[in-house]
């Protein structure tokens, strides 16, 4: 009774070292139980409110895709933190993933990966043709940062933003659907706010301005 | 499909909060555990990382990621 209370104890205040230790292949079972067990825990709480049926059986399949992932990327942690929380957070993001994958699984990927940069027709620009009296509302700054924007953002930059800012689809999702990843679909967005600002410094132009006048 | 001044409204309104040394989501999700830790410590993580701060403030799966992070580390009760 005494050495399993001893072992239990000690496996719950593992330190870093002892986790990598017991998780390297061959991985220790108590380990992995032990993870698994922490995993399921801590989705549990952190995703509750995001999952309207079947918590028990959602987490149950994340804690082990998110299992695997950890044991794969095991050499990569550095021990900036305790390996727990390292752990946590590589679950949470597969469970975010997943449950952003489900709320939009209704979006045909076919549909959306038709993208092909020539195909002028799937980014085509919003030519607006304000009559006169349009033009009594309407800045022509607006008109000309229009241009701009036209000018400055690539087929792909204006695809990736309609998916995020008309459709809402999440960047998780866009990244699917764009074959990439989402620390790329992020770096093309601020991309094109970059190029965005830079070039309304270039023209005198600031957001302000043009926010007014919208 | 096109572009329209809605897209053009949301980039303008993110401009002033646009800088070229942004964090991307791969390089918070890198930074995220140690941010996350030294919020529960009641370190200043903010001041220590201040990118990862910001780019929680631009990124909204980031931040709901981290939000969760925060809370099953609570409930885990591994800082307290």
């Amino acid at each position: 009774m005494f050495n399993w209370f001893k072992k239990r104890s000690s496996a719950a205040t593992y330190t870093n070292e002892e986790w990598i230790q017991h998780l390297t292949p061959p991985p220790l079972e108590a380990a992995i139980l032990k993870l698994r067990s922490f995993l399921l825990n801590g989705l549990k709480a952190a995703l509750y409110k995001n999952v309207d049926r079947g918590l028990d059986d959602f987490v149950q399949d994340i804690a082990q895709d998110a299992l695997l992932k950890i044991l794969d990327k095991l050499d990569t942690f550095r021990g900036e933190s305790k390996f727990t929380t390292w752990a946590m957070k590589i679950a949470v993001r597969e469970g975010y993933t997943e449950l952003r994958k489900k709320r939009y699984q209704d979006i045909s990927l076919e549909q959306h990966s038709s993208y092909h940069p020539e195909n002028k027709e799937a980014v085509e620009i919003e030519h607006e043709q304000p009559g006169p009296d349009q033009l009594t509302h309407e800045s022509m700054m607006v008109q000309k940062v229009m241009k701009i924007m036209e000018e400055e953002l690539t087929d792909k930059q204006q695809k990736v933003l309609q998916h995020l800012m008309i459709e809402q689809v999440p960047m998780t999702v866009v990244a699917e659907i764009m074959d990439s990843n989402r620390n790329a679909m992020y770096k093309l967005v601020h991309d094109a706010r970059l190029k965005l600002k830079n070039r309304l410094e270039v023209e005198g132009i600031s957001p302000e301005e043009v926010l007014e006048q919208m | 499909m096109t572009l329209n001044k809605e897209i053009l409204k949301k980039l303008v309104s993110a401009i002033p909060m646009t800088h070229p040394d942004e964090l991307g989501c791969g390089d918070c999700f890198e930074q995220i555990n140690e941010f996350a830790e030294m919020e529960l410590l009641g370190k200043s993580a903010e001041k220590a990382m201040p990118l990862v701060r910001e780019h929680l403030n631009r990124c909204g799966e980031c931040r709901e990621e981290y939000q969760s992070l925060l809370k099953a580390l609570k409930k885990l009760k591994i800082y307290s």
